[in-house]
């Protein structure tokens, strides 16, 4: 007898439990004392793997791309990470999808684990997270900086090249120490050229002079924000940096 | 027999016993404390609560503790069992540690006013009138936007707290102004400009007073003329404001001041001509805390980088470092082989003197609370859920939820092995 009614209790269980469908799926999630507003929007891709992506009001985050999406029903997981901790916001959603089509969890983060509950509201609409372009040919290969902060001065190195999915960039900064950030992003509209370091935070829109042939823009570092122009320095390289 | 008298009487204003009446135990500001503190926690043995957070840290003399909150009062606890003796409200808040001498308790408030309150009885003597009080500011101070606005700066958190030395009270003022009031009438005697807000407590040594201003300048001032002895230039930090001021409080000691700076540096430098005998860069990371001096070492800790320093007094050389999980203000007491200093984590940490290890820690009820998850489960400050943004007042109430954890900013007292101290939880807790 209690054997059977384990068994129907299982079963319900699983009854209750219901696949996820591609959709935009709208809730909170509920930290102690503050409540975080989130959409989800969760597809399935060209084959048969999981996209999705997550907005998140009050922290800054709009439609950053979710990964490690994995759906064995019923439950399903997925995370996202803005940028490498501590700076991004690194999180995970374990959950399940009841028979009243609520998505409905738990929200871990930074060690920390708080409930959340989230509704299907539409279809699902996916953002496609930034691209880098390519860049001219004339901005490929190497260009030299410097900049002085606080006092020391600094000298950098930008390398460009173009890849199949668009350019690649790293700078290499020599100051007390040298330190070299990979660009997560690289995008050329124009003469304007912009890069980015979600790890380091570190960011650099510059502009393409024809005729003086150097890149002149900024440098910024969280609340820092440096001039920064680049002259030419070794020949284009044909390997990617 | 005369010159005798005279230099027991040159002692007696050079080398304090350990003290408790007033900011860092004495008027040199060793942070040391006479006695032993807890090697182990036991038990809370009370725990007072006040309207509003509290930055003041409290000071004891006989069997009374004193403090003042940001509800605007001046608090006096009874030592035994936490029961409330008075209260003296002033028009604002007053994150500013009290000092006494004799029956008068001295305590600066938002208001712009220092206060001289009977300590019996808290009823008030006299008050002095400064120029009135204000945050350091600047534009785009940290890098917040908008960067041409001017915005005061979130973590300038304490008012200066008075030093008495012979019948005259000193304090710092938001208005820029060292002051030197006569401790009877409160007639003021005489005043030093600096170039900007003086939330420092001056140390006393010698005759002279040692403080820094949020100007980034550190002075030496004849405690009885008021005149320049010398000033001593740190860092500064024209961009964001971020690396500049001093918020910390002098210790003095054998003619040494030791000091840090929010340019990342604890400075030597000599009592006598304000030259510099050597510097610890911490990196970027501001130096809050007022360092306490025992032995020949200096002990101090950071805010970003989050340590707990032990250094050389003579030389400046690291000896300990020591994971602290978050930001210290709180400037550690150290009494025998024991110090112990608040975290803004909500945790008091005890260690060892000697070797750094930690012995025990506490935790504020707020702190374990973790509204909004300011902390990480390893109690580090969760920076995607607190600092998101730079734009407008969203820095304003990340500070605001980080103090919101029941935040230890005050320095601890320590007398007769019970450890008090304040947090931003509102309460005064007395630890054994």
């Amino acid at each position: 007898m209690r054997v059977l009614a384990a068994i129907l209790i299982f079963s319900a269980a699983i009854c209750n439990a219901a696949e996820l469908t591609p959709g935009r799926w709208e809730g909170v999630v509920n930290i102690p004392d503050r409540e975080l507003t989130v959409v989800v929007d969760l597809d399935r891709g060209a084959g048969v793997a999981w996209v999705g992506s997550i907005t998140v009001v009050g922290l800054d985050i709009k439609g950053a791309p979710l990964s490690d999406i994995v759906m064995k029903a019923p439950e399903i997981v997925f995370s996202v990470q803005t940028a490498p901790p501590p700076r991004g916001l690194q999180a995970t959603f374990k959950g399940k999808v009841d028979s009243s089509g609520m998505l409905s969890g738990n929200f871990i983060e930074a060690g920390n684990t708080a409930p959340f509950s989230l509704k299907k509201t539409g279809p699902p609409n996916v953002e496609a997270p930034p691209r880098n372009t390519p860049v001219a040919k004339e901005l490929e290969g190497e260009w030299k900086g410097e900049y002085e902060l606080n006092g020391y001065k600094r000298e950098v190195t930008l390398q460009l090249a173009n890849q199949s999915q668009g350019a690649a960039a790293e700078m290499v900064v020599v100051g007390k120490r040298t330190t070299k950030i990979p660009m997560d992003t690289v995008t050329q509209e124009g003469d304007f050229l912009s890069l980015q370091s979600r790890g380091m935070g570190m960011n650099y829109e510059g502009r393409f002079g024809k005729d003086s042939q150097e890149i002149k823009g900024i440098l910024g570092q969280g609340p820092i924000e440096i001039p920064l122009v680049f002259h030419r320095g070794a020949a284009p390289k044909t390997q990617p940096p | 027999m005369r010159s005798a008298l005279i230099g027991i009487v040159f002692l007696c204003a050079t080398h304090f016993a350990p003290g408790q009446s007033m900011f860092r135990g004495d008027p040199a500001h060793t942070g040391v404390y006479a006695g032993i503190a807890p090697r182990q926690f036991h038990r809370i043995n009370w725990k007072f609560t006040t309207d509003d957070r509290v930055f003041s840290s409290p000071v004891a003399s006989g069997k009374v503790l004193y403090f003042a909150g940001d509800d605007g009062n001046v608090y006096a606890v009874d030592t035994d069992n936490g029961r409330q003796l008075w209260k003296h409200a002033t028009g604002g808040p007053a994150p500013s540690t009290p000092a006494v001498e004799g029956r008068t308790v001295y305590v600066c408030s938002y208001d712009g006013r220092l206060y001289a309150l009977n300590a019996q009885s808290g009823a008030l003597k006299w008050k002095f009138v400064t120029g009135g009080e204000r945050r350091f500011e600047a534009k785009g101070i940290h890098g917040l936007q908008p960067k041409n606005q001017t915005i005061a700066d979130q973590f300038d958190v304490f008012l200066s707290s008075p030093v008495v030395i012979q019948g005259t009270v000193y304090f710092g003022s938001g208005d820029g102004n060292l002051y030197a009031v006569d401790a009877n009438s409160g007639e003021p005697r005489w005043k030093f400009q600096t170039g900007d807000v003086v939330h420092s407590s001056p140390a006393y040594a010698d005759g002279a007073l040692y403080f820094g201003s949020w100007d980034s300048r550190f002075y030496a001032v004849d405690a009885v003329t008021g005149k320049e002895k010398w000033r001593f230039q740190a860092g500064e930090d024209p961009l964001i404001h971020n690396q500049v001021g001093f918020q910390s409080s002098a210790a003095v000691i054998n003619g040494v001041v030791y000091v840090g700076c929010r340019d990342s540096n604890l400075y030597a430098l000599d009592a006598a001509t304000g030259k510099e005998k050597w510097r610890f860069n911490n990196e970027g990371s501001w130096v809050i805390t007022s360092p306490a001096v025992k032995d020949g070492k200096v002990f101090f800790a950071t805010s970003d980088s989050s340590l707990y320093r032990v250094v050389d007094a003579a030389t400046g050389k690291s000896l300990l470092r020591e994971d602290t999980k978050a930001y210290v203000f709180s400037s550690p007491a150290i009494a025998g082989d024991v110090v112990v200093y608040g975290v803004l984590n909500g945790t008091l940490q005890a260690r060892d003197v000697n070797t750094g290890a930690l012995l025990w820690e506490y935790q504020t009820e707020a702190s374990k609370a973790n509204k909004g998850w300011v902390l990480t489960s390893e109690r580090k400050f969760n920076g995607p859920l607190v600092f998101h943004s730079p734009w407008r007042e969203a820095a304003t109430v990340a500070v605001d939820r980080q103090f919101n954890i029941g935040a230890i900013f005050s320095s601890p007292l320590i007398i007769n092995g019970i450890v008090y101290f304040t947090s931003t939880d509102g309460c005064l807790y007395a630890l054994e």
